[in-house]
């Protein structure tokens, strides 16, 4: 079976044709790069996405800070993320890096915060 | 709920007009204005042109008042505080018909009292309007344009400076007379409230209005015209509105200067019987920027910032031919009621005379006590950008916030915007900041400053961001929030 | 009157860039001018991962982009104001600012313009319909949404997919709300793949080409469209409408250099780009002025902005201290498969890299500049997409003389 995929590891979104039986990969053209094969795989096997979002924060020169995941989670398991950073507040000031969330429904990722607040 | 002297329906050009010229005399007035704000309809919705009185039949209102309306211009814009440019206009033309209908258009407009009318040859044309196409033209130096948002806004404000009290949201569900108390009963959904006398001026309204007093048979059809606006960098190529030659009942699509710089073309001409919608269509865009293509050849797409469009109330008689404004009193039908009904082009120059006409109408029923304390002055947000380097510098150092620019397009401070937020008449929709500072009129449309108003109204107001309103009663502009501060 | 070197306007990702590149080539006196209350320009609003790769070889989002240009420009306390909006720049460089402190006059012997892009919007599109609330640039709601901390709407429809509006769609859909569909009037995506893939395949989001709103509904809020089919010229085909209902339309229809600044100071600008005519040390035809960044061309990526502003600092600082740069007499002209090319101008005496966009889809095409016919530089490309910025290398050996060099596509 061939399946279609754009790559998103980079901006370049390589169009990758992939050769699938079974489940196991045969062979893959168009990516550029070996990061191409790599995504292929991984979507075959366990889609992971990262995503980002924002967090409320208290007594913050802003109400709002942004967080992201440091590493890839299950695809499926977005939304269930998405519910756990919704619940959380934070306290100004906080930082670039700073762990809102460690190691989230034990998927391994870390929601980390991705810009400074300071306190207003 | 409380007893006026008058009560207004509708607070446009016109029914402001009138509350400010009766101000000038003790009486208890209010207006009831089924809108946020003043110029929502016919009043904001128009060219911004001061017409000279030039294409109605002599001896109707139309001409008489707008001759009137024109000739009070400057000192009336300088009294309240807005802008107002005597630029004058020319209708283009390019062959022997139309330099007889020019003629024909000139002698009448001389007959109505207007001065200033002259034929121009080509040379001239051009050298009052370069960009302009034509053989000849006729020239009227008399014609101006206004800020119609700011004209409005400035009558209503100084009438309720003057004791007028403004009713937002009240649109008139019903009106009863109680013939003992020679009191009128007007019912908005917020209440009732009596008053002596009823005035109609309500636009788009006035055939029903005039139906809930009991003067029966108006035919009021609307004429919906589409606009453009063009970017500010525009008003370069036009220093005054060129026009096609007219016909007998519509002026043409014609391109106006606005105060600002910008340019707008239109309008078309459509009968429209729903008075409530102002969408423009694909089809109605391409045809204003063909059609005034002709007349003037600088219309670039890039260059559209924004459409809209207007309704303009017409009087018509049972063969839909158009007639002149109808100021009336019917005592037999409707004692105590002021009638005006089609009151449309040229009402935004002929509102004042129409105000003073109408006050002139009560004052033959009873004697109108002057008003020691009026006071006809309004003093207008000092624009920014407007001002010498020397005067910015001053502001700031007066007050920081003129220091301040929220608006980038228009170069709108901090200042003018807080001052509009806390306007006399209580206006708090984004559309009521738009207006009276130009904020979010520019070529990004807000999207730079609109957030920064947004949080400023919540701010000043103490209102949560769910009761940010664009323009009308539900125009909400947020849903809620991304995240609630607890959990 | 305060002097400096050099004036910046606008500290967004072109600006930062720009100011550190020149004060590790040893010129200081310079002045970053930025209007908000923090520096970072449109990357504050965009929490979004993905940016980076190139330039710091590792996926950051736009905060935490701007930031490490940020802490670099404070380390080497290079000055910028804040709240500092820059009113006018005459033609003789005297900037004049407003901030809550007075009114300023600067007298700078370099401009840099990187004030970068504002939003089509609906107006200038001549979107038809009512105007209700609940119609949003996709940029104004992102701000709304991640600075903010309002939501704009539940039920969404998206016009244009451009990356913002794309990134939108995820981001409101993750955020609860419903997005049914985005529409996007040409045959082909304006945005990239990958945000296809990442931001609305990966949510169901359908992307429905050649369409358009034809009519938007609602007198208060927005209550829905009308989305029609349109044909090859882009006109909506009749009888193909369909009503959709919702609450809010997000616009990503396109993004215009903020330039009105640099027009009032005499700065030409291309039609194409919409941003100033350059050479390739970055300035515009007015001696002086220098533009990066999406000011002068709208880019796909943040890294590009940055590595042209860098880029550009180089041609400043030669400015600066020679009071002078190189003619620049080659022109670089395209045919009608190039939309434009950035710079406009070479002077034949360097190597260059050349950007440029391609006007529609090609597919195993080659990029070619030639001189007098003669081949100096080519670039294959599998596929070369508009919403992509591509670069050529051209090298100064290759030029031949100060003939022009034309750009094209061959496939």
């Amino acid at each position: 079976m061939v399946r279609e995929f754009t790559c998103i590891v980079c901006p370049n979104g390589c169009d990758i044709t992939a050769e699938v039986e079974n489940g196991e990969l045969i062979s893959v053209t168009g990516a550029t790069c070996k990061r191409g094969e790599a995504y292929v795989k991984q979507e075959l096997t366990d889609p992971r996405r990262t995503i980002s979002s924002s967090v409320a924060v208290r007594n913050g020169e802003l109400p709002l800070v942004s967080v992201r995941l440091d590493t890839a989670i299950p695809k499926n398991r977005i939304f269930d993320v998405m519910q756990e950073i919704g619940a959380v507040r934070l306290e100004a000031p906080v930082h670039i890096g700073d762990v809102v969330i460690e190691d989230i429904l034990g998927l391994g990722s870390n929601v980390i915060v991705t810009k400074n607040v300071e306190r207003k | 709920m409380g007893e006026f002297d008058v009560l207004i329906i509708g607070g446009g050009v016109v029914g402001s007009a009138i509350a400010r010229e009766l101000s000038r005399f003790k009486l208890k007035i209010g207006v009831l204005e089924k809108n946020l704000d003043v110029c929502y309809e016919t009043s904001g919705r128009n060219s911004g042109v001061v017409h000279g009185g030039i294409a109605y039949d002599t001896g109707s209102l139309k001409a008489k008042l707008c001759v009137e309306g024109n000739r009070g211009m400057e000192a009336l814009s300088r009294e309240l505080g807005f802008t107002f440019k005597r630029c004058g206009k020319v209708l283009v033309g390019k062959n022997a018909e139309e330099m007889e209908s020019l003629r024909r258009t000139i002698a009448q407009g001389e007959k109505n009292g207007a001065t200033g009318l002259r034929l121009i040859d080509k040379e001239e044309l051009h050298k009052l309007v370069p960009m302009a196409i034509g053989e000849f033209a006729m020239f009227s130096e008399n014609s101006g344009i206004v800020d119609p948002f700011i004209y409005t806004i400035a009558l209503a404000e100084n009438a309720a400076a003057n004791g007028v009290q403004y009713f937002f949201n009240h649109e008139v569900t019903a009106i009863s007379r109680e013939e003992e108390q020679n009191l009128w009963s007007v019912t908005a959904a917020q209440g009732t409230y009596q008053t002596r006398w009823v005035i109609n001026s309500a636009g788009l309204g006035c055939g029903v209005i005039s139906d809930m007093l009991g003067i029966k048979g108006y035919h009021v059809i609307g004429s919906k015209g589409d606009y453009i606006i063009l970017d500010r960098r525009t008003g370069e190529l036009l220093p005054m509105p060129v026009y096609p030659v007219p016909s007998n009942t519509y002026m043409g699509i014609h391109v106006t200067n606005t105060t600002d710089g910008n340019v707008i073309i239109g309008p078309n001409a459509e009968n429209v019987m729903d008075f409530t919608y102002y969408g423009v269509p694909q089809e109605n865009m391409d045809y204003l920027a063909k059609s005034a293509s002709e007349i003037w050849p600088c219309i670039k797409k890039a260059d559209y910032i924004r459409n809209y469009s207007g309704i303009l109330p017409k009087w018509v008689d049972e063969n839909g031919v158009i007639q002149d404004f109808k100021i009336e009193i019917r005592p037999e039908l409707a004692p105590n009621a002021v009638n005006l009904v089609g009151i449309e082009s040229p009402g935004l120059t002929a509102a004042v005379p129409i105000g003073r006409m109408v006050a002139g109408m009560i004052g033959e029923y009873e004697k109108l006590e002057e008003n020691p304390g009026f006071n006809p002055r309004r003093k207008g947000i000092i624009r920014f950008e407007e001002q010498n380097d020397e005067t910015k510098a001053r502001l700031i150092a007066e007050n920081p916030d003129y220091g301040e620019v929220i608006c980038r397009c228009e170069k709108v401070t901090k200042a003018e915007i807080l001052e509009a937020i806390h306007n006399p008449l209580g206006v708090h929709t984004m559309v009521g900041i738009k207006y009276r500072t130009r904020s979010m009129m520019g070529r990004c449309q807000g999207g730079y400053c609109q957030m920064r108003i947004a949080r400023l109204l919540e701010e000043e107001l103490g209102i949560p961001d769910t009761k940010i309103r664009y323009a009308r009663e539900n125009s909400w502009l947020f849903t809620g929030k991304v995240r609630e501060e607890e959990a | 009157m305060e002097k400096r070197e050099v004036v910046i306007i606008g500290g967004g990702p072109a600006g930062l860039a720009a100011a550190v590149e020149l004060y590790k080539k040893g010129i200081q006196d310079v002045l970053i001018v930025e209007r908000e209350k923090a520096m970072g320009g449109i990357l504050r609003q965009c929490i979004h991962d993905g940016f980076g790769l190139t330039r710091f070889k590792t996926t950051l989002s736009g905060p935490e982009y701007a930031q490490r240009f940020i802490d670099e420009v404070q380390t080497y306390r290079i000055p910028y104001r804040i709240d500092t909006t820059v009113l006018y720049v005459s033609s003789d460089k005297v900037v004049t600012i407003a901030s809550a402190k007075g009114l300023e006059k600067i007298q700078a012997k370099a401009v840099i313009l990187t004030m970068g892009c504002r939003e089509r919007t609906r107006g200038a599109l001549g979107i038809p319909g009512e105007r209700p609330a609940g119609v949003f640039t996709a940029g104004v709601a992102q701000a709304y949404m991640n600075l903010y901390n309002r939501m704009v709407g539940k039920e969404v429809v998206i016009l244009g997919s451009g990356d913002i509006g794309m990134i939108m769609a995820r981001r409101l859909t993750l955020e609860g709300a419903h997005v049914q569909a985005v529409f996007e009037i040409q045959p082909i995506p304006s945005g990239l793949p990958r945000n296809i893939e990442q931001c609305l395949n990966d949510y169901g989001i359908p992307l429905y080409l050649s369409h358009t709103i034809t009519a938007i509904h609602g007198k208060e809020r927005v209550t829905g469209v009308t989305i029609s089919e349109v044909d090859a010229q882009m006109k909506p085909i009749p009888g193909t409408e369909k009503e959709y209902a919702c609450d809010t339309v997000i616009l990503s229809v396109g993004l215009i250099p903020e330039n009105e600044l640099s027009i009032d100071a005499g700065v030409p600008l291309d039609t194409r780009t919409r941003g100033a005519v350059v050479d390739e040390f970055f300035q515009t035809e007015k001696e002086g002025f220098f533009a990066a960044g999406n000011v002068l061309h709208v880019h796909d990526l943040v890294d590009f902005v940055s590595l042209e502003a860098e880029k550009l600092a180089d041609g400043v600082a030669e400015y600066v201290r020679g009071g002078r740069l190189p003619e620049c007499p080659i022109e670089l002209k395209t045919d009608r498969n190039v939309n434009h090319t950035v710079p406009q101008k070479i002077s034949g005496q360097r190597d260059v890299n050349v950007t440029m966009r391609v006007n529609r889809k090609f597919e195993n095409a080659v990029i070619v500049l030639r001189q007098g016919g003669e081949v100096i530089a080519k670039k294959s490309m599998k596929k070369a997409l508009p919403a992509e910025m591509i670069q050529i290398g051209l090298k100064k050996e290759a030029i031949r003389g100060n003939q022009e060099i034309e750009v094209s596509v061959e496939w």
